[in-house]
């Protein structure tokens, strides 16, 4: 454990019944960086995100934040450490965009702890930095789907905190909104510091974005590293069963896999 | 239109309350001056403060007052337990009836009735108790629906199916018990599922008062938390908030609420929906504006529910319920068909 670690998960197994998702999987998330999770379906990485964030209880193993068991820590506290979006959250439709931007702040408050001038900073930042401050009046029901995304992440942006997970936050987005959802989730990264977690289907998108790549199968960490040297054919081969080809994008010179034919 | 109703949402809400208080307080003090003999507006108000001959007291402060009071309280608490449901499963369909709460009421009624009845249809013991059979029963049908769902029932569609499940078996043992029983148990038993407020004393107002204030009292605590509630469960979680265990306790708020309503006047129908959906249309998205719009609501439907049978069918006493029933029906059919459109 050291301090560029955020999150350090230990020898974690999770489970339904008798099904087991995650089996005795340990992984460390360094801080201040963007780590993409990625593989095939049912490899257990949606899994993975929920189980940092406290929805799922593992049945052996642990998730350390810093140096605390995030077992141990009350709902609100874990709240105000980690955030994640859902893969499809839903929200009131007649419900404003500030007032959703304003759950994010929740965490923050209790009985005796009433909306505060820090509240009112984070809430502001949060709708300036997503760019949806123009929008605070306007019911969700009336915004198209980019943008309701970004009310979201702004959501999660007010929380402030330490680490940010996304499950598939581009699933539905069309191809320029995806750009703009994800370098949305970079300047989180970059401006404001957060340390993101990433669950990402398409292999171009996450080696584009993704500081760490972690490739998962079958509920374990197949491979972990920099997606220039993780992309390789014989690993895509090995993790999705696909024969591709990895070349080298001529625009960002990040690699860039090829689906050739499943094997 | 969506951008001046939002202009005027700051200042709509207080002020429609405000309306709505004023609208209860005329037809409170109008229901007290109707009935076999009218007493003018201006000599109940005396009369209330003190004053006035002893048969006027008598008939404002011992027959009139009461039921006005008492129905003021049950079509609130009634109200604000529909609102709480209907916030908590975001679903405006959802009110008290689908819990099996009532149901497990109207059960201990006629079981109490059946079973303390001697040869000659007389009740062994007071009816003084019939409340504390509905309020027993009451809470033994929502524990038998939280029972049953088990490990499901942090999920809202599985507790309302459960509920609407429990609900149907309660009300067919009821028929059977009825259809089976002498008549005066079947006509005091109907009186009650129906839901009156005619002979209600203030002792029984007392009782109503002191267990409806605290669950009241928790409403509120709890409005602070429903924000987030309104959220899906897994972003309802990711911000703090414990939804499924949230969730449990509401719904136990709920059923507590809709049982101490319920306890003395019966089973008073659709109130508990129509309140909530009409307070949300006047008052606006706010939770505070909502549960107090759907208390001053309810209370102004089940007194006006009073009034209107009092005027009707004087001098024959035709339970309130029946009012709420006749309007409340058509409006769950309506709601039923606007969302079908809306949803198709």
């Amino acid at each position: 454990m050291t301090d560029r670690t955020a999150l350090a998960i230990d020898t974690l197994t999770l489970g339904y019944g008798n099904t087991t998702i995650l089996d005795t999987l340990s992984l460390t998330i360094p801080r201040g960086k963007i780590t993409v999770l990625a593989g095939p379906n049912g490899c257990g990485k949606s899994t993975l995100l929920r189980a940092i964030r406290r929805l799922h209880k593992p049945s052996a193993g642990r998730i350390l934040l810093e140096t605390t068991d995030i077992s141990k820590l009350g709902e609100r506290m874990l709240a105000r450490q980690i955030g994640l979006l859902a893969q499809s959250p839903s929200a009131p439709e007649d419900m404003t965009v500030e007032e959703l931007v304003r759950l994010g702040r929740y965490p923050h408050q209790s009985m005796l702890q009433p909306w505060s001038p820090d509240d009112t900073r984070a809430l502001e930042t949060a709708m300036a930095g997503t760019s949806v401050a123009h929008l605070r009046e306007r019911h969700l029901g009336s915004l198209s789907g980019g943008q309701l995304q970004r009310v979201w992440i702004a959501m999660v942006l007010a929380q402030e905190t330490e680490v940010v997970c996304l499950d598939e936050p581009v699933n539905h987005l069309d191809m320029s909104h995806q750009l703009d959802c994800l370098d949305l989730v970079r300047q989180l990264n970059s401006q404001f510091g957060r340390t993101i977690v990433l669950v990402l289907h398409d292999l171009n998108l996450a080696a584009r974005y993704a500081d760490q790549l972690v490739f998962l199968r079958d509920g374990a960490v197949a491979a972990s590293g920099r997606p220039e040297e993780l992309m390789t054919e014989g690993l895509i081969a090995r993790v999705f069963d696909v024969d591709a080809m990895i070349i080298t994008d001529p625009a960002y010179g990040r690699p860039l896999c090829i689906p050739l034919r499943t094997r | 239109m969506s951008g001046l109703t939002s202009t005027l949402s700051g200042a709509r809400a207080p002020l429609a309350l405000a309306i709505l208080a004023c609208i209860g307080v005329v037809l409170a003090l109008s229901g007290v001056a109707f009935g076999s003999s009218w007493i003018p507006l201006e000599q109940v108000a005396s009369v209330i403060m003190g004053a006035g001959e002893k048969t006027q007291k008598l008939i404002v402060l011992q027959l009139r007052l009461p039921r006005v009071v008492i129905a003021a309280l049950a079509g609130g608490g009634m109200a604000v337990a529909g609102f709480l449901l209907q916030k908590i499963t975001r679903n405006a369909l959802a009110s008290p009836g689908v819990l099996g709460v009532i149901d497990g009421a109207a059960l201990g009624v006629v079981i109490f009735l059946a079973a303390l009845s001697n040869e000659s249809n007389a009740l062994v013991t007071s009816i003084a108790y019939q409340p504390l059979a509905a309020m027993v029963g009451a809470v033994l049908g929502i524990a038998l629906v939280f029972m049953l769902s088990g490990q499901q029932s942090a999920s809202a569609v599985r507790l309302l199916l459960f509920g609407i499940a429990i609900a149907a078996v309660f009300k067919a043992l009821v028929m059977v018990m009825m259809l089976i029983g002498p008549i005066y148990r079947t006509s005091q038993a109907a009186r009650w599922i129906a839901g009156a407020v005619n002979e209600i004393n203030w002792s029984e107002i007392h009782i109503t008062l002191l267990m409806l204030l605290p669950l009241l009292v928790l409403a509120v605590l709890a409005a602070r938390k429903m924000p987030p509630a309104e959220l899906d469960e897994v972003s309802a979680r990711s911000i703090g908030l414990n939804l499924p265990v949230f969730r449990v306790l509401i719904f136990a708020l709920a059923a507590g609420l809709t049982a101490v309503s319920v306890a003395f006047v019966g089973g008073v129908g659709f109130i508990g929906l129509m309140a909530p959906h009409l307070a949300r249309l006047v008052a606006g998205r706010n939770i505070y504006a909502g549960l107090v719009g759907s208390f001053l609501l309810g209370a102004i439907m089940l007194i006006g529910a009073d009034l209107i049978v009092r005027v009707l069918f004087s001098p024959v006493e035709v339970p309130a319920g029946t009012v709420t029933a006749v309007i409340g029906a058509p409006y769950f059919l309506f709601l039923l068909m606007s969302r079908q459109r809306h949803d198709g």
